[in-house]
């Protein structure tokens, strides 16, 4: 196939691997035409409306998968995104013609507060500072299995600083939370849930399902399943998840009552503003305790 | 029937194009991290391996052999290697597109990967027919994706583990690379065993 006679000149290779450039060109060319795909241009709008932060709290892979599902259709809902709250949802509902849904922002909390006042060691841990690797030695060195490692895999995975480590349990930094998600499935333990974000939010704030008297044992904080919230809340918003009250944060009305009746301080009101600031409930237990005296003591006087 | 059986097992265990040959490192590192990137970029690779030695194949014997231009091979594979990428990415967009986007960025890296010319030169060099060249091409793909499966799990137990604060991040990667690579050595000599 020698289809040039130029051998020795320098048209030869200018000639063949022009040609071949030539017809990859055009082969290009008539593909791209041929496979075009239409990509609708609503995909990019709606992607400057979105945060632009990745942080997959929508359940899509980053901004630009919400967008397409939005733009597509096959997303009807414009309050996935978490990260830019109630003002993203209503632009995005504007854009799309659709009825703002209701939007409840939502926080991370942890649900645990057996800092190291509170709970034990069973064993000296000297493996790698991570949560994962503490858990997999004998579910870690806490006298509570269930409880905080305090190795801030949460810390790590967190993109917006949220999280701290403090007295050897993590809290949420509430003004920076977006909701995202990435803690609660970095927690090996399981303890990060999303709340609905409310001043008020009352959380029986301790994630162990022994029976009481083990958990008296090897917590002085955690919930012993007395029931006590459970018989006290107005609108049955607690059950008992085997020996662990858990309160129902849709259904809660946030009037505090579980609060003052919780023998072990387990059930806590109000959300953390920042490091450093805790909501100390015990003084509005110990109030309500004291006033129950003073009713009892005023009975048996009469 | 042997022929193949020993280009396959050389190309695979002996003479691997990441371990023994120190081609596609930079995808070899780089999209290890995790066993679905490394699942993801292998596979593209076995595909491209393919479809680009199908094409430079009768390219060089057809056209750039009986001039004399063998000389041109390297600039020539480029410009097809790159041209055929580009190619298959638009038609998988249009007619796979699930496929398109499990394969996402890894397809266009390839466009540059040396690992694939390499491959192309060395099947040239070697003067293999068509069929061996292809056997040669998919095997060394294969290669690859054991390479990648090897190290995405060595990657994955070391996020884990306690590593010295000065070799955190690529220089401990760069060594494992060398102990995976050291467990290949381990193979040579077996074709003679196997086949001799």
């Amino acid at each position: 196939m020698n289809i040039l006679l130029l051998t020795g000149s320098v048209f030869t290779p200018a000639i063949i691997g022009g040609a071949v450039a030539l017809v990859m060109g055009i082969a290009i060319f008539i593909i791209f035409k041929l496979f075009a795909v239409k990509t609708d241009p609503r995909v990019d709008e709606i992607n400057a409306i979105l945060p632009g932060v990745n942080c997959g709290g929508c359940g899509y892979s980053g901004c630009i998968g919400y967008a397409e599902a939005l733009a597509s259709g096959a997303d009807v809902d414009s309050t996935k995104c978490t990260a830019g709250g109630e003002d993203t949802a209503a632009e995005l509902a504007a854009y799309l013609g659709v009825e703002a849904g209701l939007y409840i922002p939502k926080v991370a909390h942890v649900y645990c507060q057996g800092t190291q006042d509170h709970t034990k060691k069973r064993y000296e841990y000297t493996g790698t500072l991570h949560c994962a690797s503490a858990h997999g030695l004998y579910s870690g060195p806490n006298s509570c299995t269930y409880g905080c490692l305090g190795f801030g895999d949460c810390v790590n995975v967190c993109e917006f600083n949220a999280l701290y480590i403090e007295n050897g349990i993590a809290h949420v930094n509430h003004e920076n939370c977006t909701a995202c998600g990435k803690c609660v499935d970095a927690c090996p333990k399981h303890l990060i849930h999303m709340i609905p974000k409310h001043e008020a939010a009352t959380v029986c704030t301790c994630s162990n399902h022994w029976p009481g008297a083990v958990t008296r044992k090897n917590c002085s904080i955690g919930c012993i399943g007395c029931t006590r919230c459970v018989k006290t809340c107005p609108v049955d918003a607690i059950h008992m998840d085997d020996s662990l009250a858990v309160i129902d944060q849709m259904i809660c009305i946030h009037c505090g009552e579980c609060v003052k009746v919780c023998p072990t301080f387990a059930i806590r009101q109000g959300l953390l503003s920042g490091p450093g600031t805790t909501v100390d409930n015990s003084v509005i237990q110990k109030a309500a305790r004291a006033k129950e005296k003073e009713k009892v003591s005023a009975k048996v006087a009469e | 029937m042997k022929e193949f059986l020993i280009i396959l097992f050389s190309v695979i265990l002996i003479d691997n194009l990441v371990l023994s040959k120190f081609l596609g490192i930079c995808s070899f590192i780089g999209l290890s991290k995790n066993l679905k990137n490394a699942m993801g970029m292998s596979a593209a690779v076995i595909f491209v391996m393919f479809v680009a030695t199908a094409v430079t194949y009768p390219i060089f014997y057809g056209l750039l052999e009986p001039n004399g231009l063998s000389y041109l091979q390297t600039v020539i594979f480029i410009l097809v290697i790159a041209s055929v990428v580009q190619i298959l990415e638009a038609i998988l967009r249009k007619a796979f597109p699930p496929l398109y986007q499990g394969m996402g960025i890894y397809l266009p890296l390839i466009t540059t990967n040396c690992a694939i010319l390499g491959v192309m030169l060395i099947n040239m060099t070697e003067g293999y027919t068509f069929l061996q060249a292809i056997f040669s091409s998919v095997g060394a793909g294969i290669g690859f994706m054991l390479a990648m499966f090897l190290f995405a799990g060595v990657r994955s137990k070391m996020e884990h583990s306690d590593i010295p604060h000065f070799m955190r991040g690529l220089p401990i990667t760069f060594v494992a690379a060398a102990i995976v690579s050291v467990s290949f050595m381990g193979f040579k000599g077996i074709i003679e065993n196997l086949f001799g």
